[in-house]
């Protein structure tokens, strides 16, 4: 059932690999998560510049600064990241080639979408507590019910968004 | 400060999958939000059913550290709501951003300066956001065991619903790339 998704590993191998990480994520530490991971980011920035604003914000306190697990994780994806890309032989390109189809190759306009697109999904994930692995991925792997729901609703709302995003995909703009 | 290696070690473990799974590239996130490609979405179950059989199993031994996080009506489904257009216009997730930014690809670095924004953003506004949309509907840790009364059950109940989830986005989703 998964033998198909070339140039990228099958699915069914690459998820067992996953799983398997995850949970050696749940034995050494607890639940993996990163979009905790920006406010990490950024409570260490505003230690920095700002240190009475850190301590004054609730946010910020209930997480843990950087030198932590979680500053670590998501700088040790980006890192995953690098390593997994530089040795891919498929090509990585800087726009989807379906944005290209229906908004053409200005980078401009990707980039500003991706910053106001980065910004709700951070917006929102912060109010729900968690993102598609602190919330969804880990969330359901415990039985929880806000993973399942949470899951659910962003399903449905990104498979919307890019209905009405990408509705005029016949016609070209280049 | 071993527990920041253990971190990078996942973290670079993690990355490297998704990488290679397809699921930092924003147009295969795409064709899979428009019903074009099965892959992803049937990945991210999958990943699912295994990692929950082997939690069980983890904690069966007496392993494993969990935190349920509660379920909130509103500010878990509107957070959703949020977050499902944002990754609905991008293809990008947290945590896949990370990982796309280190593969190199340009618009991932701005959808993670976007995410800095909307953290500091929603941190700024924690005290009156959080009395307002999350404490009034605020359920608690629910988990399925709560649903069915035994964590086998409801083991058994999740990997039935998301192996039916599998199937579905099989058959509904078309293969064309």
């Amino acid at each position: 059932m998964s033998q198909s998704n070339t140039p990228y590993w099958p699915i069914f191998p690459s998820a067992i690999a996953l799983a398997g990480i995850m949970v050696f994520i749940f034995a050494s530490f607890g639940p993996p998560a990163s979009s905790s991971g920006f406010v990490t980011a950024l409570k260490g920035f505003f230690l920095e510049v700002a240190p009475g604003y850190v301590e004054s914000k609730a946010h910020y306190r209930m997480m843990p600064g950087p030198g932590s697990w979680l500053m670590a994780f998501v700088l040790g994806m980006a890192m995953g990241g690098f390593i997994a890309g530089r040795s891919f032989r498929g090509p990585v390109s800087d726009l989807p080639q379906t944005w290209v189809k229906c908004y053409g190759p200005s980078r401009p306009k990707r980039f500003l979408t991706t910053f106001v697109g980065g910004f709700l999904i951070l917006f929102g994930a912060r109010l729900a507590g968690g993102c598609t692995l602190g919330l969804f991925l880990s969330g359901a792997t415990q039985l929880s019910i806000s993973g399942l729901y949470f899951g659910v609703v962003i399903f449905a709302v990104a498979m919307i968004t890019a209905r009405i995003v990408y509705k005029n995909r016949s016609q070209n703009h280049d | 400060m071993t527990e920041v290696w253990i971190g990078l070690f996942s973290g670079i473990a993690f990355g490297f999958v998704i990488q290679r799974v397809g699921a930092t590239n924003p147009q295969k996130m795409v064709l899979a939000h428009l019903m074009k490609e099965r892959y992803i979405p049937q990945f991210m179950l999958l990943v699912v059913i295994f990692s929950s059989i082997g939690l069980f199993a983890l904690e069966a031994s007496g392993g494993g550290t969990t935190r349920v996080l509660p379920t909130s009506l509103i500010a878990t489904g509107l957070g959703g709501v949020i977050f499902g257009v944002g990754w609905g216009l991008t293809g990008y997730c947290p945590g896949t951003c990370w990982a796309a930014v280190g593969e190199g690809r340009m618009d991932a670095i701005f959808a993670l300066l976007g995410g800095l924004f909307g953290t500091a953003t929603f941190a700024h506004l924690h005290e009156v956001l959080i009395p307002a949309l999350y404490m009034p509907t605020n359920y608690g840790q629910l988990t399925l065991t709560d649903v069915f009364g035994h964590p086998g059950v409801a083991l058994g109940f999740l990997v039935l619903f998301l192996g039916i989830g599998v199937l579905l986005i099989g058959r509904l989703w078309g293969r064309q790339t």
